[in-house]
């Protein structure tokens, strides 16, 4: 009796162990991918939008600085879409591309007061809080490194874009690497300290 | 050793294969999504609208009628949580669990989207237009009722919705607003009013230095209990109150006081009456009665008032003691007390004490008089219900309309109101989801949730000066197909009286115009938009008025004084039957948010039921175990519930808690527990006429069934049988004996 339950408990542990390796399939971009420099870059799928909006002319050739446009990064714990009047701002007033066909989609979605519904590109689980503000408040204004290099550290160069892409892993072990690291406190000191630490700052 | 199926070697074995297995499984960033969910951003918010932090707006909590200021977390365009309003006096800037649960109401599932016509036997969803012309035909220009034929039946109402409602019904000549509570306070607030002078006096809980209350639940369920904790809260700090509680079953006021004495229901008067006896024998207080009334008090001695009430005889002299020395004292009566055939007379008898004990004028004051008495508060009662079910039953009502009642699921068995209700022609429901009585209504309209509507609101209990509360939409409707119960009242009212209303296209401006127009009465010197503006701001519109002095014409004389007479034992129903009013649940409407449901009952912990509480004496001696099922039964009516051995409650009394037992109220109140409201005998009291709910009595059947009694109490409360903590009575404690000891 005994040595048959303890056989079953093998094998039935066994076939778990095959199944979940086949249940879990290289999905496309959800699997580390290609390994490189810091062991964590990850592709992800291409995200297909209801346009393609251009970040390699907005922050690229225009060099638009990328709070400009997601204004809540600095203030909030999501960077935020930005609202459709902030691009009409801009739009009503640039006639030399007002036929495009990107901006006459923009048009339409204004005129029709509705929001744009753009596909999230970087979606962390729900059980992970991360927060923009404490990290461009750190980095950008207080350590005065570059928007470019703030923003893509975990973005990737967007830049070079159009509608975004996933280039990093965001995963717990990419997030810890970086945690683990001395920064400096700010630009004028050398004195430096690392992320935290607890699994509550972003496991609430 | 053969029976042992998998020992923790082997256990740890299989689990370190299975581990591996599921650390491959999480090999891999496979939750990090892209491309998944949609990322919508705003069109045109306003300035200072950021996604991810919350902003407040000021409303006011509906959830009971205490009006409490709360102020609502609201983000990315959804209400996420209520906070207290510290603008607001009475909430003080918090809020309790019940008003917590007010995000419950708004995002229910069961949440009644369009509206519902009957066609035969069922309720069908038709389109607005339809319910609408339906509305019309009956209510419009063209109607042919007249008077009284057109009733409004609400729960307690105030404010511009009670305008409203009056407002309709005057355009029809009608005087018909028929308010009901299924716990009603007004036999106690008659007696008060007799006594004292006020129905409803200010108790300035803090200024006391003890309080002796009457089954009061001030804490839990009474009129302003998130005003009344603050209020206690100082109380308790030094120099400390003390507080004394009786009553026939503990309530959760009853669990916070320094001494709790079980009496028999029905005799609270009786005992009051014997205190008053022993509280004249002091030099300052004697003479403070009438020389009738002190002489009539004489048989009244703790003997024959123990004997009666069931309460040791030593209490009586000893409380007379403490009343004596801490003064000013508060002396409440509550609806355990006052729920009887003598009921009015136990609430008088028990309001003499505050006269002999001098407490007006220093722990009880009169309320401010209110600058709007068209916003005051509509108290319900039992006996308005009466009248209105005679009428019924009689063809007299052609047209009634229904808001924040469940008469159906809260009127006793004997009150046949349900079969009367079919006799009404056209019955209008107003509700946010379908009830008991919704259901059997020929239309149902569904209104916007507490938490997207407009309205004011006055509380009946006004702590200090005048509050009117502002409620506003805390965010954009859930579904389109609901409406404003003031929007829907002035569509109508406008087809009545167009001269009067048809300069306001919606209840927002109605309501905007009527508040601007008291800006005087505020001596607020600002523009009317601003005031407005400052008035959805803080949520309060508040007025520092003097108390009113308390003063009574017929005082004492009120309280009639019979020889005392031990109760008559019944030998068919042998139990008294007490209901117990949960905070939450209250009078069952409020069964159906799970919250509430899952949040355990202060005193007995249990969830998701209903129980019966008998003494552990009783039990014992009756061979009773916990989850026994029981069958209570009552000249009226009965029911099983299981047992919960309770040592909070008088040993002749079962007590069952009011609020479960609903049959079409959606999914989380269908099916859990029984109504103890089908249980009432037909008993009222003699002076007001209301439904006396605490003197009916029972007779308890085991059926032989036992089932696990669902609670969040371990076994700690029985210490494992192991005297964990060692206890003695409060009698044997030689407190002073013992401090010398640790001193030594």
């Amino acid at each position: 009796m005994n040595v048959c339950i303890k056989k079953l408990m093998v094998w039935l542990s066994l076939w778990a162990l095959v199944g979940s390796a086949l249940a879990e399939p290289f999905a496309p971009g959800g699997a580390i991918g290609s390994q490189t420099d810091d062991g964590y870059n990850a592709l992800g799928p291409v995200v297909e939008q209801p346009f393609e909006f251009p970040h390699n002319v907005h922050a690229g050739q225009m060099g638009i600085n990328c709070m400009y446009c997601h204004t809540y990064a600095r203030r909030s714990a999501v960077s935020g879409i930005p609202r459709l009047d902030k691009c009409m701002g801009c739009h009503k007033l640039i006639e030399s591309v007002k036929d495009k066909p990107r901006i006459k989609k923009l048009f339409e979605y204004w005129d029709k007061k509705e929001p744009i519904p753009w596909k999230k590109v970087h979606d962390l689980p729900d059980f992970v809080r991360f927060n923009h503000e404490r990290h461009i408040q750190r980095f950008y204004f207080r350590e005065k490194r570059s928007i470019r290099e703030t923003c893509g550290y975990c973005h990737g160069d967007v830049a070079s874009m159009t509608t975004a892409r996933r280039v990093k892993a965001l995963s717990m072990g990419w997030c810890i690497s970086c945690h683990q690291k001395e920064h400096l406190e700010n630009a004028s000191t050398t004195k430096t300290s690392n992320g935290p630490n607890d699994c509550w700052q972003c496991h609430k | 050793m053969s029976s042992r199926i998998l020992d923790r070697r082997d256990f740890l074995r299989v689990l370190g294969i299975g581990g591996a297995a599921a650390t491959l499984a999480g090999c891999g960033n496979t939750s990090i999504e892209s491309g998944k969910e949609l990322v919508m951003s705003y069109v045109q918010p306003e300035d200072f609208v950021v996604p991810g932090v919350g902003v407040y707006y000021a409303s006011t909590c509906t959830q009971c009628g205490s009006g409490c200021g709360i102020m609502g977390r609201v983000r990315e365009g959804r209400i996420l949580k209520l906070e207290g309003n510290p603008q607001s006096l009475i909430s003080a800037g918090k809020i309790c669990g019940l008003g917590q649960a007010g995000v419950q109401v708004h995002y229910n599932p069961d949440r009644l989207r369009t509206p519902l016509m009957r066609e035969g036997d069922t309720l069908k969803p038709v389109s607005w237009e339809k319910a609408q012309a339906s509305l019309n035909s009956r209510l419009g220009p063209a109607s042919t009722l007249a008077g009284n034929q057109i009733a409004f039946l609400t729960g307690e109402i105030s404010g511009h919705q009670k305008v409203m409602v009056e407002a309709l019904l005057e355009s029809f000549g009608s005087d018909n607003h028929v308010v009901y509570d299924a716990l009603s306070t007004v036999t106690g607030r008659a007696a008060s009013k007799a006594v004292i002078g006020e129905s409803l006096p200010v108790l300035k809980i803090d200024q006391a230095r003890m309080i002796l209350s009457f089954g009061n639940d001030f804490l839990g369920s009474g009129v302003s209990p998130v005003y009344m904790a603050a209020q206690y809260a100082r109380f308790r700090k030094a120099p400390r109150g003390t507080l004394v509680q009786i009553e026939p079953r503990m309530t959760l006021t009853g669990a916070n006081a320094d001494r709790w004495y079980a009496i028999k229901p029905g005799t609270e008067g009786v005992f009051a009456l014997g205190l008053a006896h022993a509280l004249l024998a002091h030099e300052s207080y004697a003479h403070s009665l009438p020389a009738e009334l002190e002489a009539a008090l004489k048989p009244y001695d703790k003997d024959t008032v123990s004997e009666v009430t069931g309460v040791h005889a030593e209490a009586i002299p000893h409380l007379a003691g403490m009343l004596w020395e801490k003064s000013p004292s508060l002396v409440l009566s509550g609806p355990s007390a006052e729920g009887h055939v003598r009921g009015f007379n136990n609430a008088a008898a028990i309001q003499l004490l505050n006269l002999i004990l001098n407490n007006r004028g220093r722990s009880l004051l009169g309320s401010a008089v209110h600058p709007f008495p068209q916003l005051v508060s509509a108290t319900g009662s039992y006996s308005a219900l009466v009248k209105l079910n005679q009428d019924m039953s009689a063809g007299r009502v052609q047209t009634l309309l229904l808001v924040g009642t469940n008469p159906v699921f809260t009127a006793p068995t004997f009150l046949p109101f349900a079969n009367n209700l079919s006799k009404v022609p056209f019955k209008v429901a107003f509700v946010t989801q379908l009830d008991e009585t919704a259901h059997q209504c020929d239309l149902v309209l569904p209104l916007l949730s507490p938490l997207e509507d407009f309205g004011t609101h006055v509380a009946s209990y006004q702590p200090s000066g005048v509050e009117v509360q502002i409620q506003q939409p805390l965010m954009e409707k859930l579904y389109p197909e609901t409406r404003g119960f003031g929007d829907i009242l002035l569509e109508l009212v406008k087809l009545r009286r167009p001269e009067v209303y048809k300069a306001f296209p919606d209840y927002y401006s109605y309501l905007k115009t009527a508040v601007t127009k008291a800006k005087p009465v505020f001596k607020a010197t600002t523009g009317d938009d601003e005031f407005w503006e400052d008035a959805l701001r803080s949520g309060v519109l508040r007025l520092d008025l003097p108390a009113a002095a308390l003063e009574s014409k017929e005082g004492a004389s009120v309280v009639q004084v019979d020889t005392p007479r031990v109760l008559d034992t019944d030998v068919h129903y042998p139990f008294f039957f007490v209901p117990s009013v949960r905070a939450d649940l209250r009078d069952g409407r409020h069964a159906n948010l799970p919250w509430l449901q899952e949040s355990p009952d202060p005193l007995t912990t249990v969830v998701w039921d209903s129980w019966v509480d008998i003494h552990p004496k009783t039990a014992n001696e009756m061979q009773i175990r916990e989850g026994d099922i029981l069958e209570v039964q009552s000249a009226t009516g009965s029911m099983r519930a299981k047992a919960y051995l309770f040592p909070g409650i008088q040993p002749d009394t079962v007590s069952m808690p009011l609020g479960q037992g609903h049959t079409a109220y959606g999914r989380y109140a269908d099916g859990m527990g029984v109504n103890p409201f089908k249980l009432f005998d037909p008993m009222f009291d003699e002076k007001t006429g209301e439904l006396a709910l605490y003197a009916t009595r029972v007779i308890i059947k085991k059926t032989g069934e036992n089932a696990l009694v669902v609670k969040d109490e371990g076994p700690t409360s029985l210490q494992q049988n192991r005297k964990l903590v060692a206890t003695i009575g409060a009698d044997q404690a030689q407190l002073a004996k013992e401090n010398a000891h640790v001193t030594e």
